[in-house]
């Protein structure tokens, strides 16, 4: 592990606790760039803040999770339920508007309840909720612990489903763009090697775990190979069909107190040239280094194998 | 005559610096920007995350 990129610059990673407080040091110029809920960005710009969106965290990795005996079965019987959410201005929040407008439910025919995601598996287990939609890891951690059952991975209901974006206040943007620019790169680079072989997503487990979530890197496997597009890191570019989508979302469920325009939230041009913009190879290619680990899309990865122990030590 | 009133201002400049970086910027921000400029120090970006996807 490197403390520099490649051009010298030192990134360090902050770790925050709660969402209100990265929006406070982004605000405060405190950091030079987050990552953020995509429509708690679009509000900030909604509000008057200078602040852009200009590159994706991730794809995917959310998932819709209930109780492991619970006698839910499908998105319908969620209805008179009460469904844990990270936040009011969590994309997830959004994702069960999507679905229950896509079924004909009126938007109170579930009950959501904002419970910060470390403590959507607990809350499930104690019966305070009766399902939770929210990022990894906390799903895994929920199956691991033989707590839940994943109803529906994003990547099912909503494919290339977006949930933190990087946010850069304007004046980063203006003063250092070759510093954002070197992030971007980094961050695309990073997403392109983790999307490259499941032998890499396993070393990054472990370095993620270490020193970054402070998490056994068993759990972060079980994120970045059950199945092995859980969560994606191929395709980063803000695309605008996807955006607008969210957008409309916000602005019908009261989010957003007005329609914003792409642009006025969105700086794509901080995304690398050349960059793929359709999603699909990266899961393909992770399929084929699964099928040569012997791991099946919906098994947890055989951490006995000689060749992941070894390099698990 | 000429020399005080320089000498003055001199000092008038200095110390409304001073007590600007003390204010508004910081002293250890500001040596670390002059580190960065000479070349002693790497440049910094703080990026912050929680962990969730």
């Amino acid at each position: 592990m490197t403390t520099h990129s490649e051009a010298g610059t030192v990134f360090t990673a902050r770790k925050f606790t709660d969402w209100a407080t990265v929006k406070e040091s982004i605000l405060s110029k405190k950091v030079g760039a987050s990552f953020l809920l995509a429509p708690m960005a679009m509000q900030l710009a909604a509000d008057g803040v200078p602040v852009k969106i200009v590159y994706l965290g991730h794809r995917d990795g959310s998932a819709l999770v209930v109780g492991k005996d619970s006698p839910i079965q499908s998105f319908e019987d969620l209805r008179g339920k009460v469904v844990a959410v990270p936040n009011r201005f969590a994309n997830q929040n959004l994702l069960l508007r999507k679905m229950m407008r896509e079924r004909g439910m009126p938007f109170d025919a579930i009950e959501t309840r904002d419970v910060p995601p470390p403590e959507h598996p607990t809350a499930l287990q104690a019966g305070a909720v009766d399902a939770f939609v929210v990022g990894e890891p906390f799903c895994a951690k929920a199956e691991m612990d033989g707590v839940g059952r994943v109803l529906y991975h994003t990547k099912d209901i909503w494919p290339g489903f977006i949930s933190c974006v990087l946010v850069v206040h304007q004046d980063f943007l203006d003063e250092q763009p070759e510093l954002i620019a070197e992030l971007v790169s980094g961050i695309s680079k990073s997403g392109l090697w983790l999307d490259e072989s499941m032998e890499n997503r396993f070393d990054a487990s472990h370095v993620v775990g270490k020193h970054f979530y402070f998490q056994k890197p068993q759990l972060l496997q079980w994120v970045l190979s059950k199945p092995v597009d859980r969560v994606t890191y191929g395709d980063l570019k803000p695309i605008r069909a996807n955006f607008d989508e969210i957008m409309e979302l916000a602005f019908e469920t009261g989010i957003l107190p007005r329609r914003l325009r792409f642009e006025e939230y969105v700086d794509p041009s901080f995304v690398p040239a050349g960059e793929r913009s359709a999603w699909g190879v990266e899961a393909e290619t992770l399929r084929e280094e699964a099928a040569r680990l012997r791991l099946e899309p919906g098994t947890a990865p055989d951490l006995e194998m000689p060749e992941l122990k070894r390099r698990a030590q | 005559m000429k020399f005080k009133v320089f000498m003055g201002a001199l000092v008038w400049a200095l110390l409304i610096s001073a007590l600007h970086v003390q204010l508004n910027v910081g002293w250890r921000d500001l040596g670390h920007k002059l580190k960065v400029l000479l070349g002693v120090e790497r440049q910094e970006l703080l990026v912050g995350f929680l962990p969730v996807t």
